[in-house]
């Protein structure tokens, strides 16, 4: 039960006749025994004609999934069952994250009928956003008192990740496409994958000649080459506690999620298998032989329900889990953060294993803040700053050369650097013939 | 699509839109209710309720049974079973025959005074509140008062030849005068205050004589009113009327008619002074609307205080920077004062940037970038060793000045490289 800012006016209103008629103490305290009487009785009464709040029925419709950063609707339908027409203000108690706001929809349902409220969610946080119950205030005629109880309305959305790095992809498909060597300018290919025949054309790398076809044509025929094709990709994704960790208002994790599905993206495009794993201690998401749309979509799916976990990442059995993936030869990209030497001392003695068997890229976020502090030395607070920031600088490249070394290759990059940077590594690795 | 900006604040969504839905639909099942009933809820709470109202009714029993009647009473009163209440003094006489009448005023008193036939009226004045004028009215009421413990200002009004006598001595005194009632009483309990009056005043008789000549119960005859001056007022009192003569005394005193007047005065007897107070001036709807304004404040706080439905719960991730051990770390630096070590990466920073620059691999030797830098330049290359290397800075201000200098090194090695942008050739 709950009253309304009418019925607060209403006792407010009390004062008039208490001051106009009140002469003496007496008439004036009989005056506002009356009053009070006779608002009481009239909220009393609004209370009793209100329609109670329990006999709703409730029914949902909502999208599965949003990619967060965009907005959908959440239908809710209810449904007078009761014996009076409805008065309602509606409350659907999402979850912050899932923005819906402050949302309190006035409603009114005649007696058996149904009525739609349609809500705008605008998800602020990648996973799972839940709806657990709706809370509804039923007023009387008057307007006066309410009654109100929470009703059972359980309702979830998958917010997936946003995967921003899309617009990087057109010019890397394209960059693929003149690798191929089926783009319109004739650029041949510089992979190792024998393809087809062709008449030299003026230009072309003359140690490219097939000196056995020309003699069989009587024209100069060159070989054309395009990038091997059905190579396996394997990106790991460190979960673990560093990857919790903001770099310009960004969880490290969501990087490595815009950046590996800017690579699978690309991959697949380049007739490449993808398969993805976020491993900490265990594994917290795989997606394993899917092709094409469907890789993206698994992927996104995926990753929506991952969080960082405060652990430490387990990378001794990261060669175990790829082995499990695939035993062939594969590109190994492990998404992770390069800091000081002593925390990544388990992952170089991890990587022999790994770059003995596959070509490994490490792929890790650096902080933009960190470089501009080394410039900043305008006081002594600041000097302190920028030397704390060089050894920053120094510690990761040590372990970059450390990592380098072992035979794998480190890609580092600010948060919106670090996808379009891993792809064209991709596609140097792919055009060297290195896959 | 669009993407959205990361990290997006919450808007204030608007109200949701509502829209008919032409059919009902089959009859739904009503949604499940998680706000428990009126009943349910009363049925939750009735022990609690019913274990503080069984709580309040014992509370309430205990104290009127545990002398309700006589908490905050005057001392005398004639209801009042305390201690030093008079109630057992008041009993008797009623037991007695002796009509007993509580008059709160002189008003009252006088009423009751006038009432009866052949009054006795019994004074006691513990607060000093009636004046000169209004002690001699109440003198006048009967042909017989008694007062109880007379102050200075009731001696000086009714008897001023009475003065105060100390008190008595560890003695218990006989009447020793023809007092009828001092006589019956015999003896009064020892160390009470007396009274004194000079040798041979006109109508006053003293009783209970202590050793220094002083008297505990004085008694003024004057034009046929007879007035009776008990020195100490505890001799009424319930706890001590039952020692020795006091209640002989005071039944004697209080029952020689059939009527007594029991005048306890109040602070209604106090004459108003000064001007009218605030609340006269104040009309009579000022309170009842300050009544109506608490109403309206505790409604506004139902209206503004009553949830929504009961909160979200939800788990947020923690908010870690990234950059918070570098922070950290020049934190720890500045309050250590490691000048040297922060200066050390600084430099360590500025020498592989500058091997970079001239051309050196990153692990150049020190000795072969500091020529090159120094070639470049056109420094000698003692002063690029000192700023490089060997140069340690003693105080703050000396370090600020290394940085800024290592800065200047790095910009005028940059500006050595550069080729000059591409200008008119005649220039």
């Amino acid at each position: 039960m709950t009253l309304t800012g009418r019925f607060v006016a209403l006792v407010a209103l009390g004062v008039v006749p208490i001051v106009l008629l009140g002469r003496t103490p007496g008439t004036a305290a009989a005056v506002l025994g009356l009053w009070l009487l006779t608002v009481l009785a009239l909220g009393i009464l609004d209370l009793s004609l209100a329609g109670s709040p329990r006999a709703i029925g409730l029914a949902r419709n909502l999208p599965a999934r949003v990619r967060l950063g965009e907005s959908v609707t959440s239908d809710l339908y209810l449904s007078n069952t009761g014996t009076r027409d409805l008065r309602l203000v509606l409350r659907d108690a999402w979850q912050p994250s899932a923005g819906a706001g402050n949302n309190r929809t006035p409603l009114t349902v005649p007696r058996g009928e149904r009525r739609l409220a349609s809500l705008t969610l605008t998800p602020i946080r990648r996973g799972e956003r839940r709806v657990e119950q709706v809370t509804v205030r039923s007023s009387g005629p008057l307007g006066l008192w309410a009654r109100q109880a929470t009703l059972l309305a359980p309702g979830r959305i998958r917010v997936l990740p946003p995967f921003n790095a899309r617009k990087h992809l057109p010019s890397r498909i394209t960059r693929l496409k003149e690798l191929d060597g089926r783009t319109s300018l004739l650029v041949r290919g510089q992979g190792t994958e024998f393809d087809s025949l062709r008449e030299y054309v003026r230009g072309d790398d003359v140690r490219s000649i097939d000196w056995r076809a020309t003699a069989r044509r009587g024209d100069t025929m060159v070989r054309t080459w395009r990038p091997e094709r059905d190579r396996r990709v394997v990106i790991v994704v460190d979960s673990g506690r560093t990857s919790a960790a903001r770099v310009d208002d960004e969880p490290r994790l969501d990087t490595a999620f815009e950046a590996s599905l800017l690579l699978a993206a690309l991959a697949s495009k380049a007739g490449d298998r993808v398969d993805f794993i976020a491993y900490d201690r265990r594994t917290r998401g795989r997606v394993q032989g899917a092709q094409g749309a469907e890789l993206l979509s698994r992927m996104v799916d995926t990753m929506a329900m991952i969080e960082p976990e405060l652990i430490e990442t387990d990378w001794s059995s990261v060669p175990g889990q790829v082995r499990q993936v695939t035993t062939q030869r594969a590109l190994v990209v492990l998404i992770t953060s390069i800091d000081a030497a002593g925390a990544s001392s388990a992952l170089l003695s991890m990587l022999p294993q790994l770059t003995r068997h596959h070509t490994v890229v490490v792929a890790s976020v650096t902080d933009p803040t960190t470089l501009q502090a080394t410039r900043e030395r305008g006081n002594r607070e600041e000097i302190y700053r920028a030397a704390a920031a060089e050894r920053a600088l120094l510690d990761v490249a040590r372990v970059s050369a450390a990592i380098r070394q072992q035979g794998a290759d480190v890609v580092t990059g600010a948060p919106a650097d670090l996808p379009p940077d891993l792809a064209d590594r991709y596609i140097a690795l792919k055009s060297a013939g290195r896959l | 699509m669009t993407p959205a900006p990361r990290g997006a604040t919450v808007q204030a969504a608007a109200p949701a839109t509502v829209t008919p839905v032409s059919a009902a639909g089959p009859s739904t099942e009503n949604a499940i209710a998680l706000t428990p009933t009126l009943r349910a809820t009363g049925r939750r709470v009735r022990f609690w309720v019913l274990a503080g109202a069984g709580a309040l009714l014992v509370a309430i029993v205990a104290t009127l049974l545990a002398g309700g009647t006589s908490a905050g009473k005057p001392p005398l009163a004639a209801d009042s079973a305390a201690q030093p209440g008079g109630r057992a003094l008041v009993e008797v006489l009623q037991h007695e025959g002796v009509s007993v009448t509580v008059a709160d005023t002189l008003a009252e008193a006088r009423t009751a005074a006038g009432r009866a036939e052949n009054p006795t009226v019994f004074f006691f004045d513990e607060g000093g509140l009636l004046t000169a004028d209004r002690l001699t009215a109440m003198a006048g009421l009967a042909p017989r008062t008694v007062v109880a413990g007379p102050d200075f200002l009731l001696l000086q009004t009714l008897a001023p030849e009475v003065g105060f006598g100390g008190v008595a001595d560890k003695k218990a005194a006989p009447a020793g005068c023809s007092v009828p009632a001092a006589v019956k009483a015999g003896t009064l309990p020892p160390g009470e205050r007396t009274l004194t009056f000079p040798a041979g005043s006109a109508g006053l008789t003293g009783c209970f004589t202590s050793a220094t000549g002083a008297f505990s119960v004085v008694e003024r005859v004057a034009s046929g009113r007879t007035l009776t001056l008990v020195a100490d007022d505890s001799l009424f009192s319930n706890d001590r009327i039952a020692l020795a003569g006091n209640a002989a005394l005071a039944l004697n005193l209080l029952g020689a008619g059939d009527e007594v007047v029991w005048y306890l005065p109040t602070i209604a007897d106090v004459e108003r002074t000064g001007p009218p107070s605030l609340g006269e001036l104040t009309p009579g709807w000022v309170t009842p609307t300050l009544v109506i304004l608490v109403f309206v404040t505790l409604a506004a706080m139902i209206w503004r205080g009553r949830r929504f439905g009961p909160l979200v719960a939800e788990n947020l991730p923690v908010t870690v920077r990234a950059s918070e051990t570098m922070e950290g770390r020049a934190r720890l630096y500045a309050r250590s004062g490691a000048r040297l070590r922060a200066l050390d990466a600084l430099r360590v920073g500025a020498v592989q940037r500058l091997a970079g620059q001239v051309g050196l691999s990153r692990l150049a030797n020190l000795d072969d970038v500091i020529q090159a830098v120094a070639r470049v330049t056109d420094r000698p290359s003692g002063e690029v060793r000192s700023v490089l290397v060997d140069r340690v800075p003693a105080t703050d201000a000396e370090l600020v000045a290394l940085s800024d200098r290592l800065q200047e090194l790095e910009r005028a090695t940059s500006r050595a490289i550069t080729p000059p942008p591409p200008g008119r050739m005649d220039s």
